[in-house]
């Protein structure tokens, strides 16, 4: 499944070195929480954990060259949720997660995050090759390094799908979130501070292909409609479309993180294989093409390597 | 005519014995081993003998089966049994399992359960029955279903072993999850003789296996 663009869009850096990270705060909560998971994975709870390391070669959607920052990027987290059936059709999952990235240069834009999630979900009959349809709402807090990024990310998703055969598995799915985070002060008198509050809408539509036994091929295609921020050094062209600006410390001193309505058209595509039944190492390719107002337009490369464990 | 009762008990129980022995001594042995078109063992492979003699076919009880659900899969992963058995199927796993089938020879569903709650299931029906779980996709069983109670499974040298078989005549034939083919174009007729194993060998063309990932990606809608 694509990520989501606004994720990288509105990162930033803290010039200060704060001693407890968000980063290590997240690696130490996992490394508490995965002392706990024999016990956990016992109950009726069912625990996933994923590790990803890609790079992106413009973590600031910026449009000119010169203001082009690429960084990669660790990213851990741990999900755990519970299932209720609720009738014979349906089923509500219950679960929460903890996640956290680390940047290699841009240290202001590692972050922790905390959230927790609800969904239900319908099935059109049993057994894994029946349609299926999933609403779900989520909640967390995102915390940066760089504190002008913190923000509280709400998500409704509305998704649905079928596995066709033993070998495709179709589904789409649309999403709204709103990025809540605090307003900036403001750089230009007369113009918003909020720059990194964002929300948007996004459609995606995925595939799996399954090889053989353990490899299969993953495509996305993602269409999406709202804020980015794009950070750059001050020019006309775009702080005359801006709808908020904002200093942006993370990317350096003259930097500025602006509020545009862009759409972003991308896709992503991926191998990924099993090395045991509860194993998966994935890696793939994202590319997004964001056309933004006044014709600031940017675009990203994102190659990754994945790992995931369900237990 | 005249002789004591105790005596006529005595040579009944003599000549049952003695007919239990020459049972025992008429019974024949089949040997199968089971290769893929390249040449390597396949696992799982049920061997069925069916006697063309009616006589032959011993009606046996059948014999309670269990089927077992471990690290969400189910063990075993083909299980054979002689059509009329019960099978049993505990949850030793600490999450609850939904087990199904859609399959002709039975559709049974067992509503989401712990450890050994779900009452056993009768499969009265030859055939092939596919389980399922419908929580955890990548779940996936077979039982055949066998119309004779003489049968055995394939181990991983792709070998299997079928004995005490009254000597006769026999259709024997081969059943494999992923086999190309139907399960009649393997089938063979062999006379099985007491003392004289029959050795048999056939090479099936093995489909690749595209089991539902169980962990598909971490945004996968999957599960749950």
């Amino acid at each position: 499944m694509l990520t989501a663009t606004p994720a990288a869009a509105d990162i930033g850096l803290s010039p200060r070195r704060i001693p407890l990270s968000a980063a290590t705060l997240t690696a130490v909560l996992s490394a508490t929480l995965l002392a706990c998971l024999p016990d956990l994975a016992r109950s009726d709870w069912t625990l996933g954990t994923d590790a990803l390391l890609r790079h992106d070669n413009n973590v600031g959607n910026a449009g000119n060259y010169d203001d082009i920052v690429g960084d990669t990027i660790v990213a851990a987290r741990l999900s755990i949720f519970q299932l209720f059936p609720v009738g014979e059709d349906y089923s509500l999952s219950v679960g929460g997660e903890l996640s956290g990235e680390s940047y290699d240069r841009l240290k202001g834009l590692n972050n922790a995050s905390l959230g927790g999630a609800l969904a239900v979900k319908r099935k059109w009959g049993l057994g894994a090759y029946v349609p299926w349809a999933r609403i779900g709402v989520s909640l967390a807090r995102t915390d940066y390094n760089d504190d002008n990024r913190n923000a509280t990310v709400y998500r409704t998703t509305l998704s649905a799908g079928e596995r066709l055969d033993d070998r495709w598995n179709l589904w789409g799915e649309y999403a709204y979130e709103r990025r809540a985070a605090s307003s900036q002060p403001e750089v230009v008198p007369g113009i918003s501070g909020d720059a990194y509050s964002q929300t948007s809408q996004k459609l995606t539509g995925n595939a799996e292909y399954a090889l053989n036994e353990r490899t299969f091929l993953a495509f996305g295609v993602l269409l999406r409609y709202g804020d980015v921020v794009s950070t750059a050094e001050p020019s006309l062209g775009i702080f005359t479309v801006s709808r908020a600006v904002a200093a942006d410390p993370a990317f350096g001193p003259d930097d500025y993180a602006y509020k545009l309505t862009g759409t972003t058209l991308g896709f992503k595509v991926g191998i990924n294989y099993s090395p045991t039944p509860h194993n998966l190492v994935g890696f793939g390719f994202e590319r997004l093409d964001t056309h933004a107002d006044g014709g600031n337009s940017y675009t990203k490369s994102i190659p990754e390597i994945s790992w995931d464990y369900r237990f | 005519m005249g002789l004591p009762l105790l005596v006529k008990v005595f040579a009944a129980g003599i000549g049952m014995a003695m007919m239990i022995g020459a049972e025992t001594a008429a019974a024949a042995a089949l040997n199968a081993s089971v290769m893929d078109q390249h040449g390597k063992p396949v696992a799982d492979t049920v061997v069925s003998a069916t006697p063309l003699d009616p006589k032959n076919a011993l009606r046996a009880k059948p014999p309670a089966v269990v089927i077992d659900q471990v690290d969400k899969q189910f063990v075993a992963y083909v299980t054979p049994i002689y059509v009329g058995s019960r099978v049993r199927f505990p949850n030793n796993d600490n999450v609850r399992h939904q087990v199904y089938s859609f399959s002709p020879a039975k559709r049974f569903d067992l509503p989401l359960y712990a450890g050994t709650d779900a009452p056993p299931v009768l499969f009265d029906k030859p055939g092939v029955v596919v389980l399922g779980c419908n929580i955890h996709d990548w779940m996936i069983g077979y039982i055949y279903v066998s119309e004779t109670p003489f049968f055995a499974k394939t181990v991983s040298a792709g070998t299997a072993s079928l004995e005490d078989l009254p000597s006769g005549d026999y259709l024997v034939k081969i059943w494999h999850p992923r086999m190309n083919g139907t399960e009649e174009a393997t089938s063979r007729r062999v006379t099985l003789t007491a003392g004289t194993p029959v050795n048999l060998e056939w090479q099936l063309t093995v489909k690749p296996t595209f089991r539902i990932p169980r962990v598909s990606g971490a945004a996968s809608p999957g599960y749950p």
